[in-house]
């Protein structure tokens, strides 16, 4: 396994969110990126955090109570009224 | 601090609701709602109290909207307007919540368990790789089960850092606006947010794995 001796795995894991958020430095991109090319494990953890990104996205938003959601449209209802 | 201007689908919807339209409302509470509550309740003693805040802030809401001019997203400004009316009552309830106790004491951690690297830093062994197997190997339900679980258990900040980016979809920029966090600190929540969550999903699966191969 050839890796670029400038940065280790530890090291890389810890930048793998910024570096998918888009948010790492261009100089620390390259280097995160030439290191994955040499590193499976550390490709693996990347491809981790994709699928538990797309993963929570299934997750669905919990429910407002019907009483706040009949104080809050009754709210709207007078403030419709009322301008 | 950069700010996302409103949308094109924000004045859309800032008309709609201008002009009275009650499904437009609803569905903004329906969306927004669960957050604005859990927001809320950072900031005040009880659920009931963080409840009125909510219903105090869409009240706001409403009596700004005329004035809405777009120079924010229309979620940012709303939750501004949540933010600071849990603070105010905060205040008044003399509580006062230090930012670690909602961000959590752990932003430091390693997002991999360290005993997986040598002394070099590097994989020691690879890592377990859990991709494919929610298909094959499991209920997907039961892995979302497991997620949902370990949102739950993340301190407050951090949980809905990940909530708003992950399962509403927002611009990190929305995100760190509608919580009045800094751009550091967003990343930070984020990055530690996702990997408690990984390392559980991990954990879930690596105990399918073994009960598998044991069964």
């Amino acid at each position: 396994m050839s890796v670029d001796a400038s940065i280790t795995c530890r090291e890389v894991v810890e930048l793998l969110n910024d570096y998918l958020e888009g948010e790492l430095p261009e100089p620390d991109r390259v280097r995160v990126e030439e290191h994955l090319a040499g590193c499976d494990g550390c490709t693996t953890i990347l491809g981790e955090f994709r699928e538990t990104i797309r993963l929570t996205g299934m997750l669905t938003v919990e429910h407002v109570s019907d009483a706040q959601r009949e104080t809050l449209l009754e709210a709207f209802r007078d403030w419709t009224s009322a301008t | 601090m950069t700010t996302t201007r409103a949308t094109a689908d924000d004045l859309t919807l800032v008309e709609l609701l201008r002009a009275g339209d009650q499904t437009a409302f609803m569905m903004l509470v329906d969306e927004l709602g669960p957050s604005m509550r859990r927001v809320a309740r950072m900031y005040v003693s009880t659920d009931a109290v963080a409840d009125e805040v909510v219903q105090e802030a869409w009240l706001g809401v409403l009596r700004g909207l005329p004035g809405f001019e777009g120079r924010s997203s229309l979620r940012t400004w709303i939750f501004r307007i949540l933010v600071n009316t849990a603070k105010t009552r905060g205040q008044r309830e003399s509580r006062s919540v230090p930012f670690a106790s909602l961000a959590g004491d752990d932003l430091d951690a390693p997002a991999i368990d360290p005993a997986a690297f040598d002394d070099g830093g590097a994989w020691s062994t690879l890592p377990f790789d859990w991709r494919g197997m929610p298909e094959e190997r499991a209920q997907a339900t039961e892995t979302l089960h497991v997620i949902g679980g370990a949102i739950a258990m993340l301190p407050p900040m951090q949980a809905e850092v990940i909530r708003m980016r992950d399962i509403l979809g927002w611009s990190s920029e929305e995100v760190r606006n509608a919580l009045g966090i800094s751009k550091t600190n967003q990343r930070v929540l984020l990055h530690r947010a996702r990997a408690r969550v990984r390392t559980a999903v991990e954990e879930h699966f690596r105990s399918v794995a073994e009960a598998g191969a044991g069964g």
